[in-house]
């Protein structure tokens, strides 16, 4: 901005070359803004991997350095998912821990040691000043200002929407990605402009790259080809066009198919079917336009552009008939969901009880945009005012980026940057346009006869005519109006800044795994459960002791304590998770034979009702019985877990079928020893609990956090004198054999 | 005890069938009365019947209150769902080697039904298993299917068999295929294929017209932006009352919202989206010069006003939210 208002002297090559450093000069210090407004949690809490899918590509990182590229790619772990195993190597995206373990070796060989932790910790707020770079790029390629390309890369570096997924210690496959994302787009955008197969081909290796980085890759796989689709409609054809979108295609395709996880997917999945269509259609228009040239008869013309037509809806046909006999996957359910937005509810529960899957109200919005959310539609109004090539790229990506973003929170992220690019050039436009020193003189007429105020305002309300740019550009007349749009406009630019910064300090610098309040006399207590019991698991547990927990905390546990886990963020197997699912939610003699099928050691649960925390297992209970009334609908009903009048209750109103399930043992077993008698509360769902609290007989308490956050249990090995472990634990209260007991019970495991 | 057995059947409104030549089983009786109209008509006398003690066969009742004086909306919706259902199980399975009938009770037919069994709501669908035979049951209680909102056929299919043993023959659901749906269809998209052609002149310069254009993706980025999608997916109320006779516009919460809250904040992103573009792109090309003073402050005035308002708003959702802007 300090480049806009340079005076006369600086028109000349040593003023290019002064306004060029200047340039560098404030791109530096806008990566090193992005880069420190991330830092809050590591000097708040420390150099820690934040949250949970993380951990899990911390641990890989840590296989990748140790264990080498190769047996990385080919890495069977058999510590997850226990006893299935999981092909690691071949079911993720390798790009970011092979991009952390060449920044690792490449800082070994500059003899600078660094611990991988510190650099998986900082890869992301290092990114994140790329792709303020890469954003500047994006932007200068749309518009001649040179002030709105510096504008967009400080929005980008600085808005919560980003900020949310990329802050210190968030290790996570977007940290690199969006910054790939934003550079693809650059390098799409400059080879649609010179049609050159150099920037073509610069495109897909970095497509290449960003499939090997994030599933999101989809996002790009379907934008430049709709990019592609509505020029061709638009009659902008163009041999550019066919030169930089073939050879990106061809390329990038090949470059993608390297990736083991994608493999065939490119030519055998509907998500990719549109960039093979689009495809096609240029090599038809190519033909056709090259025809014309050759034959300039009329009629010939007309049956060519029937050709056309005919051959692309008969490829169409073709396409539907392959997806409908199988050969073409159909939408994988992740996708799906987001057109047929009920979809998952009924038939995916597991995406949909992920919260980061849930559609976004505005305030979500608000929160990580700010202004810039009334900024970005003024910024696409003014790309339909020349609407070059690169300036329809702007309106499909703002049109369909913000559709995603509704639908889902956790797309915000790809909305973001394109709000930062629309967002700069509607407010670089009003900067330009009243920082100008100029002032134009005023017409001779206009001062000869002053027009009436009412025909002034409403020349002010409404111009002569309503098309923006029909007449001739003037500029501001006086200083006052300046100093007005100027003033107001600095003030908005500061509101901005400091809503960025209380955002990033409030909402997005928790890593999670540590917890933070205060105390009464406002100093900062950190409640470290979390860590306190995965170390407590590391050091009082055989090294091969399973664990089965619900499978949020299932890649901590793999990456904190170093145990197997039954499931684990990844997933895949849904039958699995309703396992782990039916054995929380069932009675315990039902949950134990479970249990002791899957070798389990320990059971761990979250328990947020001490301290109020709301994101615990009881919160979340409901999610598993829905998971695993999905597999076993005779055995575990959500209805039963409701009471007679629909609620969802823990307190003496809860239904048995609640009050018997291992979880809820689990979770208020001896929780009333910390009360006074028959005054136990559980303070997240303020309910009083009943005042006898649960027996407990197939498992015994292990360990509890100091909070009580986690709650750790041992499953019990069969009983010595072939007991069943209630009358076992009856036995040793000192309870009489009751003979009445005589009818028959559930069913008990029995192995010999 | 046979005797008074055929007296019983005698009274039956389906003697008309029974009586024919009742063959003194009560499974075929039923099941050739229902070839002719699946799922059975019952009243209470038959319910009786059909569901009495020893029974070596398998039946699906739906009890429910079709008139529309009941206001049971699910019932309606469901009972062609359950036709379709008894009809294809009959269809499918002629000889009857299911051993499985399905009926429908109507709440005029049977009051008492409804009152021995104590049921106060509509639909209910009760299945009873067969209490002698190979895959008796011990427990004599109908096993009740819970209708969470409309159920499908398809649903209910599944639910059916789940209850019957194993390899039992399941005889699929086959839907009528719908010809006027897909006569209509293809008269609609032949007629829309005929008028694009003959309106093409008219209809290529509109959709060419970049206005249009430019109108359309504005629209739908604010619709998108101000939380639409979620509206239409957690089917948020239009607007509620505060409980005092007035309303509510706003939501309290952070994820929360209301149908018209969204379509406020959309409007006030579009009033200040369009200041912004006066400003940018219409101001400086005012040739008047007093007018053009007069343009800066009105629109500047108006971007303050309204983005202070949207601070407030948002500092209604979200409590701790410090900053402001004057003068809201």
């Amino acid at each position: 901005m300090a480049t806009t208002d340079d005076g006369q002297f600086l028109k000349k090559v040593s003023g290019r070359n002064t306004r060029g450093l200047l340039r560098v000069i404030i791109l530096c210090l806008i990566a090193g803004a992005a880069v420190s407004s991330r830092l809050f949690s590591v000097i708040r809490f420390e150099s820690i991997i934040h949250e949970f899918d993380p951990w899990f590509n911390f641990r890989a990182t840590k296989y990748l350095v140790q264990n080498g590229f190769y047996s990385f790619w080919d890495w069977f772990d058999d510590r997850t998912w226990h006893p299935l195993g999981r092909v690691t190597g071949g079911t993720l995206y390798p790009g970011l821990m092979v991009t952390s373990g060449i920044i690792y070796h490449l800082l070994r060989f500059l003899a600078l040691p660094v611990d991988i932790r510190n650099i998986c910790v900082l890869l992301a707020p290092g990114f994140s000043g790329l792709t303020a770079l890469a954003t500047y790029l994006l932007t200068s390629e749309m518009v001649t200002s040179p002030s709105a390309g510096l504008l967009a890369a400080a929005f980008m570096g600085i808005t919560p929407g980003y900020i949310s997924r990329s802050v210190a210690g968030s290790y996570d496959n977007e940290a690199i990605a969006i910054f790939l994302l934003v550079f693809t787009f650059y390098l799409w955008i400059k080879a649609v402009k010179l049609g050159s197969m150099f920037w073509g081909a610069l495109t897909a290796l970095f497509y290449g790259y960003m499939v090997s980085a994030w599933g999101g890759y989809v996002f790009i796989t379907n934008l430049l080809p709709l990019h592609a689709f509505v020029l061709i409609c638009m009659g902008r054809y163009s041999p550019r066009l066919y030169v930089s979108y073939c050879s990106w295609y061809a390329l990038g395709t090949l470059a993608s198919m390297q990736i083991p996880f994608v493999g065939f997917l490119p030519i055998r999945s509907s998500e990719h079917m549109s960039a093979l269509g689009v495809f096609g259609l240029l090599q038809l228009v190519g033909f056709v336009e090259w025809v014309r040239t050759q034959l300039p008869n009329k009629q010939f013309q007309t049956l060519l552009r029937a050709l056309v037509l005919v051959v692309f809806v008969v490829a169409l046909g073709a396409l539907v008939l392959l997806t409908f006999s199988g050969v073409i996957a159909p939408w994988t359910g992740r996708f799906y969901s987001l057109w047929d937005t009920g979809y998952a509810k009924i038939h995916i529960p597991i995406i949909a009880s992920v919260s980061e899957h849930q559609p976004t109200a505005w305030p979500a919005f608000f929160f990580d945009l700010n202004m810039m959310i009334w900024l970005f539609p003024a910024g696409v109004y003014m790309c339909f005012k020349t609407l070059t090539d690169e300036q329809v790229f702007i309106v499909i990506y703002a049109v369909l980026a913000s559709y995603f973003a509704g639908v889902m929170v956790r797309l915000m992220l790809t909305l973001t940057p394109i709000v930062c690019v629309a967002a700069a050039m509607a407010f670089s436009q009003i900067l330009d346009t009243y920082l100008d020193t100029k002032t134009p003189k005023a017409d001779a007429k206009t001062n000869e006869s002053p027009a009436d105020s009412a025909k002034v305002a409403a020349a002010a309300v409404l111009p002569d005519s309503l098309r923006s740019t029909r007449t001739p550009y003037i500029g501001i007349y006086s200083y006052a109006s300046k100093i007005t749009v100027i003033g107001a406009s600095a003030i908005y630019l500061l509101l901005f800044v400091l809503h960025c910064t209380w955002v990033t300090s409030n909402a997005y610098s928790s890593p999670s795994v540590v917890l933070a309040s205060r105390l009464p006399d406002g100093s900062q207590h950190i409640i470290d459960d979390y860590r306190e019991a995965y170390y407590w698991l590391r050091q009082n547990t055989p090294e091969n002791a399973k664990i089965m927990s619900w499978w949020d905390y299932g890649y901590q546990i793999g990456g904190m304590a170093d145990r197997p886990t039954l499931v684990d963020n990844n997933t895949w197997n849904n039958t699995h998770i309703a396992t782990v699912g039916k054995a929380m939610s069932s009675r315990e003699e039902v949950s134990y034979p479970i249990m002791r099928q899957h070798e389990v050691d320990y059971v761990l649960v979250v328990f947020g009702g001490l301290l109020r925390y709301s994101g615990d297992d009881i919160n979340k209970f409901l999610w598993m019985v829905r998971i695993a009334e999905g597999i076993w609908p005779e055995e575990v009903k959500e209805r039963d877990f409701f009471t007679p009048r629909g609620e969802y209750r823990v307190d003496d109103q809860a239904t048995p079928t609640m009050r018997n399930s291992l979880m809820y043992k689990m979770s208020y077993y001896n929780y009333n020893s910390l009360f006074p008698a028959g005054q136990a509360e559980d303070r997240v769902r303020g309910a009083k609990l009943p005042a006898e609290g649960p027996q407990l007989s197939t498992v015994e308490e292990a360990f509890t956090s100091e909070n009580w956050i986690i709650r750790i249990y041992k499953v019990k090995d069969l009983d010595n004198f072939g007991r069943d472990h209630q009358s076992a634990v009856a036995f040793d209260h000192g309870h009489k054999k009751k003979r009445a007991s005589k009818k028959k019970g559930p069913r008990v495991l029995r192995v010999e | 005890m046979r005797w008074l057995q055929l007296l019983t059947a005698a009274v039956l409104p389906l003697t008309a069938l029974a009586a024919k030549k009742s063959s003194g089983d009560r499974f075929n009786d039923f099941h050739k009365a229902s070839v002719s109209s699946a799922p059975l008509k019952l009243d209470d006398a038959s319910f009786a019947q059909l569901t009495k003690a020893p029974r070596n066969y398998s039946v699906a009742v739906l009890l429910t209150a079709l008139e529309t004086r009941f206001g049971c909306q699910l019932c309606r919706e469901f009972q062609p769902e359950w036709d379709l259902l008894g009809k294809s199980w009959i269809k499918g399975d002629k000889n009857g080697e299911s051993r499985m009938l399905f009926g429908t009770l109507d709440f005029v037919d049977g009051k008492n039904t409804f009152q021995s069994f104590m049921l106060q709501t509509a639909p209910v669908l009760f299945f009873f298993h067969p209490t002698t035979g190979p895959h008796a049951k011990r427990d004599a209680q109908p096993v009740r299917y819970d209708f969470a909102g409309p159920a499908s056929a398809e649903q209910v299919h599944t639910w059916v068999s789940r209850q019957l043993p194993g390899e039992t023959r399941k005889p699929a659901i086959v839907r009528p295929i719908n010809w006027m749906k897909i006569i209509s269809v293809t008269t609609a998209v032949l007629g829309l294929v005929t008028f694009i052609a003959v309106a093409a002149p008219y209809i290529v310069p509109i959709l060419q017209n970049r206005n249009l254009w430019a109108a359309f993706s504005l629209i739908t980025v604010l619709l998108f932006t101000s939380g639409h999608m979620f509206n239409h997916i957690r089917k948020t109320p239009y607007v509620a009352g505060d409980g005092k006779g007035g309303m509510q516009y706003f939501a309290g919460g952070f994820s929360n919202q209301f149908g018209l809250e969204s379509q406020i904040v959309a409007a006030m992103y579009g009033v200040l989206a369009f200041a912004t573009i006066f400003i940018a792109l219409k101001v400086p090309r005012i040739a008047d010069p007093r007018a053009q003073q007069f343009a800066v402050f009105l629109w500047s005035v108006v971007l303050l006003g309204m983005y202070s308002f949207l601070l407030s708003v948002f500092r209604m959702k979200n409590g701790g939210y410090p900053f402001y802007l004057p003068p809201f």
